[in-house]
């Protein structure tokens, strides 16, 4: 499933991923598309929070996808938020 | 920076820079020296402006988002910075104000401090303000910077903003009549003397940002910015190019950083003539355009007894608070660019667009009410030991939780 939060700055990109995590079927994968650089911490974390596993790719200058899939394991938040927090900051700092 | 995003370059010693980027330079200087050979303070405030959108801007320090993040998801980081923001300005401006008034006693004010009436206009302005904020995704300075990023949403706020300043500026002869006049400035030194008042507002800040961490701590924490390594500098030419990457690349900097850059902006703008404030100038340019078609209302009611982000007598497009603002903007598009992070951004659902105007105009109208904004009433308010900016932020409380719940049913 896709959810194209372009345009939109916070909270709707978080929230708008939060209501489509929860009512996401079983077998599918969601695909934050935005154009916030905030959403690139605060969208993982609510898939976090779910038990969902994020990778950020850059799609454009300054727009990216954020692919929210259900981890395997329990996810642990503490490593959770270390990563998000890191893949953030590579992804808005190289240019 | 962004290759295809920016083609057009320059080669400058040691980078490629873009045009705009220069463009904005050359015009930031260029204002910055004109405004200066009119009047020296016009052109302090214009640099005031520029450097207020750039920590904004650099640090995403989003006054809607402090009381809104918290509210929604218990995450109190903004709202803790802000917090001890307050605090250095606190310290900052009572030395001066210690040096305008040596007697607080006495009755006289500081002059140029934030001191509103402790009125309902003030509770109501605060109430609207902060439902406005939250509908429009950001308080007025906010929206100014957002403006510079390139968020189209903010654009449409800005258009509801300067709606509510008009109908705040035709309406306002009712509040002053039956509420205004009537209310007290209360200024804390004039009722307990300097140093308690310092200690006292200290106390305070003190005392909420503990209960914001407690009522952080409920809920599971947010992500922090993580600094990147940096690469060790031997050269003087290295540790200029850290500095500037710190500055403009390593992605953002943290809230308590451009809270506390605030803070002494704020006290390096009350020792020339008065604290930060935006909406007195949007306010008077607004005006300005009404008078065109008759319909102005200024001068308020009562300007010459009014303390706070005013707009002032309405016969002047150049004034401190309009250089603040056009600054503002002019900065945050600067840092936006320079960051790579300027693009234009519209919002994919329709309800954003009326959602953004309302909220705007909810903002306005309580800007004009409280005599300012999250910045003019609040930020620099508290720090000017005035009781209105507890009020104001008080209410901004009250507003910005109703709105969350309207955003939480918004699709």
């Amino acid at each position: 499933m896709e959810l194209d939060v372009r345009g939109e700055m916070c909270p709707y990109p978080a929230m708008k991923a939060k209501e489509a995590l929860k009512k996401l079927p079983a077998t599918e994968r969601l695909d934050v598309i935005t154009d916030h650089a905030p959403a690139l911490s605060t969208v993982p974390w609510e898939g976090a929070k779910l038990g969902f596993a994020a990778d950020v790719q850059p799609l454009a200058p300054g727009e990216w996808r954020i692919r929210l899939e259900r981890a395997e394991a329990a996810v642990d938040q503490r490593k959770a938020l270390a990563a998000i927090a890191a893949r953030a900051a590579e992804l808005t700092s190289e240019r | 920076m962004q290759a295809g995003a920016l083609p057009r370059t320059v080669r400058l010693p040691g980078a490629r820079v873009p045009f705009t980027v220069v463009g904005a330079f050359i015009a930031i200087a260029a204002f910055g020296v004109y405004f200066t050979s009119q009047d020296f303070k016009l052109g302090a405030y214009w640099f005031i402006g520029v450097a207020f959108g750039v920590i904004l801007q650099r640090s995403r320090l989003c006054f809607a988002g402090a009381f809104r993040d918290l509210i929604m998801g218990g995450d109190g980081r903004l709202l803790r910075a802000i917090l001890v923001g307050l605090a250095v300005a606190t310290v900052g401006m009572s030395f001066l104000m210690a040096r305008f008034v040596p007697d607080p006693s006495f009755g006289t004010l500081p002059p140029g401090a934030h001191i509103q009436t402790v009125s309902f206009a003030t509770v109501v302005g605060g109430v609207v303000f902060g439902i406005g904020m939250v509908l429009a995704g950001g308080c007025v300075s906010g929206t100014l910077w957002r403006m510079g990023e390139g968020y189209l949403n903010s654009w449409v706020a800005m258009v509801g903003i300067l709606g509510g300043l008009w109908a705040g500026t035709k309406t306002w002869s009712w509040w002053w009549d039956h509420d205004v006049s009537k209310r007290e400035a209360t200024w804390l030194p004039a009722k307990l003397g300097m140093l308690p008042s310092i200690a006292l507002v200290l106390a305070a800040l003190g005392a909420i940002y503990v209960a914001v961490l407690w009522w952080e701590l409920r809920s599971p924490q947010m992500p922090e910015p993580v600094a990147k390594p940096t690469t060790p500098a031997f050269t003087v030419r290295d540790h200029v190019g850290l500095a500037w990457s710190r500055a403009f690349r390593g992605g953002a900097w943290s809230y308590l950083t451009g809270a506390v850059c605030l803070a002494i902006l704020g006290t390096f703008a009350y020792n020339i003539q008065a604290p930060l404030g935006v909406t007195g100038g949007l306010g008077l340019w607004t005006d300005q355009v009404a008078s065109a078609f008759h319909a102005g209302g200024l001068p308020l009611k009562g300007a010459d007894q009014l303390a706070g982000c005013t707009a002032g007598g309405g016969a002047n497009w150049l004034t401190i608070r309009t250089m603040t603002m056009s600054g503002l903007v002019l900065g945050a598009f600067t840092a936006s660019v320079v960051a790579g992070e300027f693009k234009i951004r519209f919002p994919r659902r329709a309800i954003r667009y009326p959602q953004a105007l309302a909220g705007g105009a909810l903002m306005g109208y309580g800007a004009l009410l409280a005599v300012g904004c999250t910045i003019g009433a609040f930020f620099s308010s508290i720090p000017s030991l005035a009781v209105s900016g507890w009020l104001f932020g008080i209410a901004l409380f009250a507003g910005a939780f109703v709105g969350v719940q309207i955003i939480r049913r918004l699709p």
